[in-house]
């Protein structure tokens, strides 16, 4: 499909990168250790903390997908948000958050070192750095594929040229210029991004004009729940609560240190509870920016108006290119660029996020843990700031092995999710119950992950698993994953349970600020009550249950 | 420090002026809609620009 670009397109665009190597070079000066560089040495307002807590997940990939996804299942997409990420951003920052911060670990897998031992740590630090790496490529692979699409931009130069404004960036002010940059960039998203969802549901008829055009299906979340068959999505309201709801959005956000780590750069305990729980109002508002587009796009395409769907090249709709087709018929040239720049930033805070997250957990976790302990912090400085130019090579060495073998970064995903599907039952013994003890921590992470293929092994869903047998069919692939999720996180509560009784507790001494109960929860003192996190969360859970309601 | 509110401020005002600019001078429209997109969304981004700014000149009075 044509879009082209006018002059007035690249010179917002031209802005856009001005603007983000000019944050980029104003920070450099505040980097002389590193903990500046790595942490941002706990010094960020937390309203920038927030929404570089949103903008850090938000990437082109996630972006991209959304808008796909509201087209191809509808509303119900958006039980990604609001029974998924909210409750599970809600929980990390009031139950969860005083522990991270409190424990003054630098990083998610040094808490796991410090709460746990060496080898829970090794098995989530080596896991994760290889996972954001090949996220970063995956969505760097992701981005240039579309630019060459839609603008028909060269691969080679869409991804050069992105990747590299991100490493100067983040090279020059580590951190505090990765979550800057992604402020900018989250309300770049959203306002070139929300006049296409406006335009789009105007032009539909509104919200009614969407219903009127669509199978019921479509435009409720929770009234086609109660089996798989009866909504395009193919899951049924337990698979979906506890599968997304519960096991795969709190091992996300409680977990992932990509996010987390935008929360512990916060400048007191106060402001790093209140990071998630403020960036759960506007991300329970996101799904009109991000999923009702797409929405609007099978709602416009049932319309005699001149829009049809996208098409793949061997037929049936494509529906990652539902929100560039939708910019291509709405923006005039000028609101074009803005969109596209906002497309742009959306990749690159996903990127710079897992850039910032690779070289901590590389330099903390894996070099001064394993390969040179002990060395000056100088030294450290200057590794965490070459493994920033290596996280990126590596990257776009990710990103070009992408387009060689699609079915290597399929497979790469899938084991992704194995291992994640099981860390939050980790993580809520290891913060709950004082009793868990490192080798059953070890044990059940790793069992969860074997759960988690095995469950693959032996379940089918469109094609996909089943390479052992299968005893099982799943009506979809998205089922399918759920279970596997619910499967490994039972398994891995179940058997850390079992090993920590029969293994030696660790002596309560060494767990304070460790684990709850053994914890001062003292962080709230001098703050006015309306500012504290757990009101903050009452209100946002009951805009979340109006919102439930009312899609529903 | 570097108040965050200055260059996100500046873009928005910059870019929001070349939009506002843009509606005015030339009467191109999108294929599907008639609304003049450039002209509304470069007031709002001025304006969200400019009140950035104003919260950051308001926070460096405050404390110089």
């Amino acid at each position: 499909m044509g879009l082209k670009l006018a002059f007035v397109d690249y010179l917002i665009l031209a802005l856009y990168f001005a603007f983000v190597l000019g944050i980029g070079w104003r920070l450099r000066k505040k980097i002389s250790t590193s903990g500046d560089f790595l942490t941002s040495s706990h010094s960020v307002p937390v309203w920038i903390t927030s929404l570089a807590f949103l903008a850090a997940n938000l990437g082109a990939v996630e972006l991209v997908g959304m808008s796909a996804s509201g087209a191809k299942y509808g509303i119900m997409t958006a039980h990604f948000y609001w029974i998924g990420a909210v409750p599970a951003m809600l929980f990390v920052g009031i139950f969860m958050m005083p522990f991270y911060y409190g424990s003054r670990a630098r990083s998610v897998p040094e808490y796991l070192k410090m709460r746990f031992d060496e080898k829970t740590r090794a098995v989530n630090a080596f896991s994760f750095a290889v996972m954001t790496i090949f996220s970063s490529g995956i969505s760097m692979y992701a981005l240039g594929l579309l630019l060459k699409l839609v603008l028909g931009w060269s691969f080679t130069a869409s991804v050069l040229c992105s990747a590299a404004i991100v490493l100067v960036y983040t090279f020059l002010g580590g951190l505090t210029s990765a979550i800057y940059n992604e402020v900018l960039q989250f309300f770049l998203i959203v306002i070139g991004f929300s006049p296409l969802a406006i335009l789009a549901v105007m032009k539909a008829g509104g919200w009614s004009g969407i219903e009127s055009r669509l199978p019921p299906a479509m435009t409720h979340s929770w009234q086609y729940m109660g089996s798989a068959s009866s909504n395009p999505m193919g899951i049924e309201v337990f698979g979906l609560v506890a599968g997304l709801g519960f096991v795969l959005s709190f091992g996300y956000w409680c977990t992932n240190y990509l996010v987390v780590q935008r929360a512990m750069a916060a400048e007191s305990m106060s402001a790093a509870r209140r990071t998630p729980v403020l960036a759960a109002i506007p991300k329970s508002l996101l799904p009109f920016v991000v999923i009702v587009p797409g929405i609007a796009a099978v709602a416009l395409a049932n319309m005699s108006v001149g829009y049809s769907l996208p098409l793949k090249p061997g037929g049936g709709p494509d529906y990652d290119q539902v929100i560039t087709t939708l910019m291509a018929k709405f923006y005039p040239a000028g609101m074009l660029g803005i969109g596209m720049t906002g497309l742009m930033a959306s990749f690159m805070s996903g990127m710079a996020g897992n850039v910032t997250a690779f070289n901590t957990v590389w330099t903390y976790d894996i070099y001064q843990s394993y390969i040179r302990p002990g060395a000056p912090d100088r030294h450290y400085l200057t590794v965490a700031r070459m493994a920033t130019v290596v996280g990126v090579l590596l990257s776009i060495a990710t990103a070009y092995l992408a387009t060689r073998y699609n079915n290597i970064m399929d497979l790469l995903q899938l084991v992704f999710g194995f291992v994640n599907a099981p860390l939050f039952a980790t993580f809520l013994l290891g913060m709950f119950w004082k009793r868990t003890t490192g080798h059953a921590a070890f044990t059940g992470l790793v069992s969860g992950t074997l759960a988690a293929a095995l469950t693959h092994g032996l379940t089918m869903a469109e094609g996909k698993g089943g390479w052992i047998a299968n005893i099982h069919t799943f009506p979809s692939v998205m089922a399918q994953n759920f279970w596997i999720a619910i499967c490994a996180w039972t398994t891995c509560f179940v058997l850390t349970i079992a090993v920590s009784v029969v293994t030696r507790p660790r002596p309560e001494k060494e767990l304070e600020g460790l684990v709850y109960g053994l914890t001062p929860l003292k962080h709230d003192i001098g703050v006015s009550w309306f500012l504290r996190p757990a009101p903050i969360a009452v209100a946002v859970i009951i805009g979340l249950a109006l919102l439930n309601i009312w899609f529903a | 420090m570097l108040d965050l509110r200055l260059p996100t401020g500046w873009f928005f005002t910059m870019a929001g002026v070349i939009l506002v600019i843009m509606g005015l001078a030339s009467p191109e429209r999108a294929a599907l809609s008639d609304a003049n997109v450039n002209l509304y969304s470069g007031l709002f981004m001025t304006a969200f620009g400019l009140f950035l700014l104003a919260l950051a000149w308001r926070a460096s009075r405050r404390e110089p």
